[in-house]
């Protein structure tokens, strides 16, 4: 091993894009659903139901949402819901939290949740808390913080917060908190930026924002800035428009936005656009995605971008919909 | 299905159906002709050869000709859909089959794994091939969430099924003997799954760096089949010291040791103190964690920290003190090594802040015992341990007043850094160790900056400066 330091980030070309090409990537979404048979998205499919709910959160927050077929998307999603309640990331697939929360905010999306049952959905994620406070993804039983997450968001979405133990779900993400005030996916593990960003929301969700120690995790949260003015996840990784999202909404959710390099972050996003497909790559040059199209926009709209329509924090949908909906997460200041 | 690309012979949707199915029995019968195939991966290769199949086997190792995917995943995963939802039968055979091939190809395809969930719960699969099925996957996925959720359900199974014997067993009284023969039968076939899966977990690690999925799981693991053994922690922290030396950027894999040093100072810290005096060698004591028992029990030595002395009261204190010393000393030595690695300097910081607590923790509880004067080593003739606790005194006196002045490092400059006589001295058994403090961390920081002349190794020094300052100063 040589023992000279070589700094793991990435350098930004002089000729990368720096402006925002809304149009190019309102394209980009659009054509991406229609190419049904393409290898790629069969290898996709077990996460399809997320799939969409990054495309049209994207496509609303660039005022672009009248531009997906919402009949066929409304459709697919009760076919979707199981027997349990639960709802699955595409047809034939078993029912999972994760694409049972991306289903009911892509509803919220479209004022139309009532095309499912809402009751039988409160039912599965009720019946998903564990004694200790915690929630399993499914019906199989794996733990983590995200689904503590996926349950609060799914719940307060739909106005039923009170179905379940909220004090035992605190009391176990608290338990996740580690010495550099971050969490990670279950009691002992490392602090990661995806799942502080859970935590966090789910603390605001909850009303618990206060239990947080936020000069410390801002602290943390801050370190994950690289000179580029990418952020990472986690201390010597490279940075990454999705870890840019994750963090900075964190940070706003425990208002320290403030403390980071704001328009470097910026320059680094837009870096990340791809001139001709469209759409956001990981990093500067890389193949772009839907899931990092949400991320980059979702993260320049969290910077005050004013052609992007304002982004919640916490929920990752657009603040219109959370108005309509009346739910206000709280953020600290 | 589309046929750009593809090869002349499967042109027509039957063909191409008649190719699929004998490339799945190929697979299939690979893994019957050779049971340790170790790895799997993908051989480049865009037109088909004629009348050869796209699986090879060479030595151990699985490989799949590239051309020939982009008809087999289609295939099996939409066979495996129609088959969920009630639109075409399979036998069981057909489904293990045709589940292996689509996790080998996507091993994220979560229902994939949930029917081979069902098929191990009706008895047609065993844990241990599925325990299988998911190491291969990892060698070309070594991040896959789901192969790794998967293999926490299997152990759970495994951990269920032994549990079950274990109390049948007991019920219909067997007694001597066979008793114990089979009891040991399955603590021992308890601990190959767990050294098995720590396998698993430094493969995963080595092949993708920094990789959270395999850390956790190791972690996961640990908490649910070594909870309270302090052996297999000490063996884990002892295995783990060259690994972290190797691979300096790893944070997931040095979290692992803060892990570690953890799980092992609280089950040392929880040990009776008067009740010890007379075992042979303090650090196997059994712990006193009524949970603890009906898990893996320890049995042997510990290795690494040797010469404790035995008429220590508080013989788990000093193996703390020992672990603490030898960590950052470890983390000394690779910070000097390699400068400017994020990575370590935030191990720093972790060693540190769990000193700074236990340190705390422990000292209050003897206070309360004796005055609040003494920390809790001085009961102890050992010039090392009175240095060490005199240190002690002086930090806590410094995060008394609130924040740490800077002329308290300077005064005690000259005791902060361990002489290097001790430091072999110690290693021999001869001196107990000198665990870290305020003072020494703060010299340790001066030296950095005075001597190194890299930029990152500067920013971070400053900022571990910073922290001492704000997050350990400041703390009540």
């Amino acid at each position: 091993r040589v023992s000279g330091t070589q700094v793991k980030d990435v350098v930004i070309k002089p000729d990368a894009p720096s402006s925002l090409l809304l149009d190019k990537h309102a394209d980009y979404i659009a054509a991406y659903g229609s190419k049904k048979d393409d290898y790629e998205y069969t290898l996709s499919e077990y996460l399809r139901m997320s799939g969409i709910y990054w495309g049209l959160t994207v496509m609303d927050l660039m005022g672009q949402l009248p531009r997906m077929n919402r009949q066929e998307i409304t459709d697919f999603i009760k076919a979707c819901q199981h027997e349990c309640g639960g709802i699955s990331a595409s047809i034939g697939h078993d029912p999972h939290l994760l694409y049972t929360l991306s289903a009911v905010q892509i509803l919220c999306l479209y004022d139309s949740v009532s095309v499912i049952d809402v009751d039988k959905v409160v039912e599965y994620v009720k019946g998903l808390q564990q004694e200790d406070g915690s929630f399993a993804g499914d019906k199989w039983g794996e733990i983590d913080t995200r689904f503590s997450f996926c349950a609060v968001a799914t719940l307060a979405l739909l106005g039923k917060m009170d179905t379940i133990n909220v004090d035992k779900a605190v009391e176990f993400v608290l338990s996740c908190m580690n010495f550099d005030g971050g969490f990670g996916c279950r009691p002992g593990s490392e602090s990661h930026a995806g799942q502080i960003y859970c935590c966090t929301g789910f603390l605001s969700l909850t009303g618990q924002l206060h239990q947080v120690n936020a000069d410390l995790l801002g602290w943390w949260l801050c370190e994950r800035q690289l000179p580029s003015g990418g952020l990472n996840g986690r201390p010597e990784k490279l940075p990454d428009v999705c870890y840019s999202w994750w963090v900075l909404a964190s940070l706003k959710i425990i208002g320290r936005i403030h403390w980071i390099d704001k328009a470097k972050l910026s320059s680094f996003i837009l870096a990340c656009q791809d001139e001709e497909t469209g759409g956001f790559a990981d990093r500067p040059g890389d193949m772009v995605d839907p899931f990092h199209t949400l991320f980059g926009v979702a993260g320049l709209s969290l910077l005050g971008d004013e052609q992007i329509k304002p982004v919640n924090p916490v929920l990752c949908m657009p603040e219109d919909v959370l108005q309509r909906i009346g739910l206000q997460p709280d953020l600290l200041t | 299905m589309t046929s750009s690309g593809a090869p002349k012979m499967a042109e027509s949707g039957e063909e191409v159906d008649v190719l699929v199915q004998r490339v799945v029995k190929d697979i299939t019968n690979a893994f019957k002709r050779n049971p340790n195939i170790d790895e799997i991966g993908l051989i480049p290769c865009p037109e088909a050869r004629y009348n050869r199949s796209p699986i090879v086997l060479v030595e151990n190792k699985l490989g799949v000709e590239s051309w020939c995917v982009k008809f087999l995943l289609p295939y099996v995963h939409n066979k495996l859909l129609l088959y969920r939802q009630r639109k075409h039968w399979l036998e069981r055979e057909a489904l293990v089959d045709i589940t292996c091939t689509l996790l080998l190809l996507n091993p994220d395809f979560t229902t994939a794994w949930n029917v081979r969930k069902e098929l191990l719960q009706c008895g047609v699969l065993n844990p241990e091939k599925d325990l299988y099925l998911g190491k291969l996957a990892l060698t070309k996925f070594p991040k896959s969430p789901e192969t790794w959720i998967h293999r926490r359900w299997v152990l759970q199974q495994i951990l269920r099924q032994c549990s079950a014997l274990g109390r049948s067993r007991k019920q219909q009284g067997e007694a001597g003997q066979g008793d114990a023969e089979r009891s040991q039968q399955l603590s021992d076939h308890l601990a190959r799954t767990l050294h098995q899966e720590m396998k698993v977990c430094s493969d995963a690690a080595c092949r993708y760096p920094s990789n959270y999925n395999a850390w956790s799981h190791r972690i996961w693991v640990l908490q649910h089949m070594a909870k309270g053994n302090v052996k297999v922690f000490h063996d884990e922290l002892s295995s783990m010291r060259l690994w972290v030396s190797m691979h300096v950027s790893d944070h997931s894999g040095f979290h692992y040791r803060q892990f570690l040093l953890k799980e092992l100072i609280t089950e040392l810290s929880q040990a009776p103190a008067s009740t010890t005096i007379s075992t042979s060698s303090p650090q196997h004591r059994p712990s006193n964690n009524p949970h603890h028992q009906g898990h893996l029990q320890a049995n042997g030595e510990m290795s690494g920290a040797e010469g404790v002395c035995e008429e220590e009261r508080q013989p788990g204190f000093t193996v703390v003190l020992q672990l603490f010393h030898d960590e950052m000393e470890l983390c000394t030595d690779l910070i000097q090594s390699f400068p400017g690695h994020e990575t370590l300097w935030c191990h720093r910081r972790h060693v540190f802040y769990l000193w700074h607590h236990w340190r705390r923790e422990h000292q209050h509880h003897h206070c309360t015992s004796n005055g609040g004067t003494e920390s809790v080593n001085l009961n102890s003739t050992d010039p090392g341990l009175a240095k060490a606790s005199e240190r002690g005194c002086e930090g806590r006196g410094d995060s008394v007043n609130g924040q740490l002045h800077a002329t308290d490092a300077m005064e005690v400059d000259a005791v902060s850094l361990p002489d290097p006589r001790d430091t072999k001295r110690l290693k021999r058994g001869i001196l107990s160790p000198c665990p870290p403090a305020l003072p020494s961390e703060h010299s340790f920081v001066s030296g950095v900056l005075d001597s190194c002349n890299s930029p990152e190794q500067r920013r971070f020094a400053r900022a571990y400066k910073k922290w001492l300052d704000t997050v350990i100063g400041q703390q009540p």
